[in-house]
């Protein structure tokens, strides 16, 4: 059949710049399939290899102290393979030429063993620990990046009351922190102001005083234990109760696991999604332009057939344009994928620490990329062309006989109707007659303004969800945490301390919620009768009272507790007098981060019978003498973490600001694709069709502009009704981010604002009326003195 | 000399009996043809006459398996035509056709060469593309492409299209229709040495009564009938033909 393969090679040729339209939304689409698709293997099999090299636990359980005799206990219990011990602390950092006190997580290792651990340590810079001093400290990678700091440095830190100098030793990353937040309500990895510091153990025992003990146990379950780790969580828990069992953390809900998990799983979703939606359309575009192409080749398949040539054969020859559109969309997808994945591995670097992270190139991925384009682009040609193919041939070689339906349904309407003019009439029966056609721009032109307008909504939430977290709800410039509870009176003598012109109290209280079945451990936050600087609302803005009695609660927690206003839950605090208090619900507030819990302060205290203590203060400050608070906050004994909003916002800020420039970019160039490479094959398609009218107009004198209008009338009104669609196929897809992000740590509050469906829609019309502009060119040049001569 | 070699073998190499077919067109039934009934011997060179619309193109693809009659029967020598599926009509027209249509039907972007070869790679021991153009005349144009040959040597080429499988029958569909008087006396000339020298069985269609009596025999067809058949006393050359 090399005539036939002769006839392809040199149509494919003839027709390359409308092939290009729908080869570029393949590619796209495949592109999309292969990067993204690496991405996530990427990230899973880094996330699997550095939890297997590094054993990455399955369980925390934080403890006030607990001896290691009991850790020894918990070793025997069914299910567990490996449970070690340690200490954690956070402090406050004192880095050399950083004014600001910055918070450290101090972390107990064992000094030989630091890399065989539970959650090892994987050493990037520098050396472990050596014999000759005990103030030695791994600091973590990204910190010390951060700060400019290398081994060798000392970095001091305030640690049971007194000031101390450790010199680091080297730098290292850990399968605990690949994503490195200090826990719930973290958004985004701050590692200018958060930075984990792994000491000797024997050395935190000592100074710390927890010889014989520890405050946190990390363990590994026994591979297919017949028990799960809630169940033996709860044991150790029972196990642990003497000893004030803070919180229990199953790898399932560990903050850095979570973040990970949760971008993996959203990959996955995206690397189907998005290439189905690309590669449909392409297959729909290609069934607009093959039908046509096969119609306009009537007589030549009449032919072939009469020749002898069987359907098999024929169709075999047409669906040579489905394999070498797929084979060219599928090749340049795999560019486009590669170049993706590199980017994205790029872009994960600043969010996941991982040992070794280097984009590879996958062949299975790049080969079954290539056949799901190849797959499409074959189905949208047999589609398009099988019309034609089934017809006999004697059949095929007649005219197609006069299409039916006459009258559109706006014809029915003659006194619009006959106001529409007649250029108009040609682009809405041309609309109504090729409805598959009209279709595909339709849907088109819908799903670029939808991906733009997702684009916006996302952005807009997260600066909402910003604001709403921490300019509505939290009003203090800067909040420090406690070691240790102390009275009502560090609230005085804060006040004391110089630049300080207001300050609250808060006290954290750990303690389990149940309702039934459903339990909660937590810390409540305990706030001041007259409290002013954190105003839990909802998202009408309106603050909620903090009641004398019962509790308010954020409505993510009362969805898992299953209550509501009203309702009343039982409360046992987890030290203190732990005895099981029914409180209410007084009223539920939003939140976008973690799960949060309010309660008077006076009520908590009277709940553990304790007198009214603090373990966190807010602080309003005096922006003159910030510099003369710092360095006080980095002398106060007590103190042990330090966040200050402006840096918190403008972290979170920063770090969207720089992902989401370059996802917009290519979030743009694919909505440009898709609507422009799709509307352009429809009018191209169109041209073909009616390459005699439009020189029949030429010929009576009409100019190329007033010929490509009637072509710019069917263009906007497809565009329009696409704009229409757009709705709520935009409206489904938020809300379908918005459950997908709706976990304990974060919330997404879908912020559709004019501003954005304005913005997407013109984007739109601008892809739009770029094709448009192609048409007019295209116009502008038809040889129509040829063109009149062509037979219908 | 036609007359002699169809005496030679006098069992019909077609047969007709009664064929109708009838067209939907929307709501519209169309009787394209009506009862027909034809034998076309082998090696005989018919002209089928008539107006447009007489149902004359429908008869030439009922014989030539391009379409199947609403009722009646068509026989190629033992092989029911009217009762074949579509695979078997494929192998008919593949082995044993070769058509010409008025407007040639050539694929635009291929050459006259590789015209023919389009139809020589379907088939086992075809004519060698160059011999087929050889035969039209047309040895020297074969690596020009249609748009770039008159529409008589367009013609021409697709008779070597028809020609390059070796059929036993060949069926042209208004072959002059396109073409002025000069060209299409080449072109009938062509036809009619063909089925002298190779006894080539011919059918050819036209409208055009001048060019009935270029065949042995003629038939003439009236709204979808066969009005009459008529044998001519003297077969015209093709140079002679005019109108």
């Amino acid at each position: 059949m090399r005539a036939l393969h002769r006839k392809l090679g040199r149509e494919l040729l003839g027709s390359a710049g409308v092939l290009l339209t729908v080869i570029a939304i393949i590619a796209v689409g495949t592109g999309c399939f292969i990067g993204l698709g690496s991405a996530v293997r990427i990230l899973t099999l880094s996330q699997q290899s550095y939890y297997d090299d590094y054993r990455f636990a399955d369980f925390w359980i934080s403890v006030k102290k607990a001896p290691l005799t009991v850790v020894e206990r918990l070793r025997q219990m069914d299910g567990v393979a490996v449970i070690e011990p340690r200490i954690v602390f956070d402090v406050i950092l004192d880095v050399p030429d950083e004014p600001q006190p910055l918070t450290g997580r101090l972390l107990s290792t064992p000094a030989e063993r630091y890399d065989q651990v539970l959650n090892g340590l994987c050493l990037v810079r520098g050396a472990a620990f050596s014999d000759d001093r005990d103030e030695e400290v791994i600091l973590s990678e990204a910190f010390a990046v951060a700060h400019g700091l290398n081994p060798g440095d000392r970095i001091g830190l305030i640690l049971n009351r007194k000031r101390e100098s450790f010199i680091i030793a080297g730098t290292a990353i850990s399968p605990e922190y690949v994503y490195m937040v200090r826990g719930e309500g973290d958004l985004v990895p701050d590692p200018k102001h958060f930075g984990i510091l792994y000491v000797k153990e024997h050395y935190a025992r000592d100074v710390l005083d927890f010889r014989d003990a520890c405050n946190q146990i990390v363990g590994r379950m026994t591979p297919g234990a017949d028990i799960d780790v809630e169940t033996l969580l709860k044991r150790m828990e029972r196990e642990l109760d003497p000893y004030g069992v803070l919180a229990t953390t199953p790898r399932e809900r560990q903050a850095s696991h979570r973040f990970l998990s949760d971008e993996i799983a959203g990959g996955r979703v995206s690397s189907t999604m998005i290439p189905a939606i690309f590669l449909s359309i392409a297959a729909l575009a290609l069934n607009v332009l093959m039908s046509r192409f096969a119609e306009r080749q009537r007589t030549i398949i009449g032919t072939l057939k009469a020749l002898g040539y069987s359907d098999r054969a024929v169709l075999g020859h047409f669906v040579g344009f489905g394999v070498v559109v797929g084979v060219v969309g599928g090749i340049a997808g795999g560019g486009i994928g590669i170049a993706m994945a590199a980017g994205m591995v790029e872009m994960y670097k600043g969010f996941f620490q991982f040992p070794t992270f280097v984009y590879e190139l996958y062949p299975d991925l790049l080969l079954i990329g290539l056949l799901i384009s190849i797959v499409f682009a074959v189905a949208g040609t047999a589609k398009g062309v099988w019309v034609v193919l089934r017809l006999q041939p004697a059949e095929a070689m007649r005219q197609k006989p006069p299409e039916r339906g006459g009258a559109s349904f706006l014809e029915r309407l003659p006194w619009l109707w006959r106001r529409l003019g007649f250029r108009t009439h040609i682009a809405l029966r041309a609309l109504v007659r090729n409805r598959v056609r009209t279709l595909t721009g339709v849907l088109s032109t819908s799903l670029a303004a939808g991906m733009l307008l997702i684009s916006f909504v996302m952005v807009d939430s997260i600066w909402y969800l910003v604001e709403f977290q921490f300019d509505r709800i939290t009003h203090s410039d800067m909040d420090v945490g406690m070691r240790d509870e102390s009275s009502i009176d560090a609230v005085w003598e804060a006040q004391s301390l110089p630049g300080v012109d207001y300050v609250e109290p808060l006290l954290g209280l750990p303690c389990d919620l149940r309702n039934g079945r459903h339990t909660r451990r937590l810390a409540i936050t305990g706030l001041s009768p007259e409290h002013r600087l954190m105003t839990p609302m909802r998202t009408d803005f309106v603050p909620i009272d903090i009641p004398p009695e019962g509790i308010v609660m954020a409505r993510k927690l009362a969805e898992i507790l299953a209550v509501d206003a009203g309702d009343a839950l039982e409360l046992v605090p987890v030290r203190g007098r732990r005895e099981p208090v029914r409180v209410h619900v007084a009223s539920i507030v939003d939140s976008f981060l973690g799960l949060d819990c309010y309660a008077d302060i006076g009520y908590l205290s009277r709940i553990v019978g304790e007198s009214a203590a603090v373990n966190s203060l807010q602080v309003q400050v005096d922006p003159v003498e910030r510099a003369a608070l710092f360095r006080a906050i980095k002398n106060l004994p007590n103190a042990q973490g330090l966040s200050v909003r402006s840096d918190v916002k403008a972290n979170i800020e920063g770090t969207f600001v720089s992902s989401m420039t370059a996802t917009f970019g290519v979030i743009i160039l694919f909505a440009g694709v898709i609507a422009f490479g799709s509307i352009l094959n429809n009018a191209l398609v169109e041209i073909g069709d009616r390459i005699r009218d439009i020189s029949t107009f030429r010929v009576l004198g009409y100019r190329p502009w007033q010929v490509a209008a009637i072509f710019l009338r069917q263009t906007l009104v497809t565009y329009v009704l696409g704009i229409i669609l757009a709705a709520p196929i935009s409206y489904g897809l938020i809300r379908l981010m918005v459950q997908a992000y709706d976990t304990e740590l974060f919330r997404m509050p879908a912020i559709i604002t004019l501003r954005s469906v304005i913005v997407s829609a013109l984007l739109s019309l601008l892809f739009v009326l770029l094709a448009q502009a192609v048409v007019y060119w295209q116009i502008r040049k038809l040889n129509w003195l040829e063109g009149i001569q062509v037979k219908e | 000399m036609v007359a002699e070699t169809g005496a030679v073998l006098d069992m019909p190499l077609l047969r007709v009996e009664r064929a109708s077919r009838v067209y939907r067109m929307g709501d519209v039934e169309v009787a394209a043809l009506s009862g027909a009934d034809l034998a076309i011997r082998r090696g005989e060179f018919l002209v089928i006459l008539g107006p447009s619309g007489s149902g004359k193109t429908t008869l030439l693809n009922v014989i030539g398996g391009m379409d199947r009659p609403t009722s009646g029967r068509v026989w190629y020598g033992d092989m029911e035509l009217s009762a074949m599926g579509a695979v078997a009509q494929t192998a008919y027209r593949r082995d044993s056709v070769g058509f010409i249509f008025q407007f040639y039907n050539l694929v635009p972007t291929l050459t006259a060469y590789e015209n023919v070869q389009v139809a020589t790679e379907l088939v086992s021991s075809p004519l060698d593309p160059s011999e087929a153009l050889r035969l039209v005349g047309l040895a020297d144009r074969a690596g020009h492409f249609p748009s770039q040959l008159s529409g008589g040597e367009q013609q021409r080429v697709a008779i070597a299209r028809a020609l390059a499988k070796r059929p036993e029958l060949l069926l042209a569909d208004e072959p002059t229709g396109a073409l002025d008087l000069q060209t299409a006396r080449g072109v009938l000339g062509l036809l009619q040495e063909l089925n002298r020298s190779q006894g080539l069985t011919s059918v050819l269609i036209t409208h055009n009564p001048a060019i009935a009596g270029i065949a042995k025999r003629t038939v003439r067809m009236v709204s979808g009938r066969i009005a009459e058949i008529r044998e001519n006393k003297h077969v015209i050359a093709a140079k002679d033909v005019t109108w």
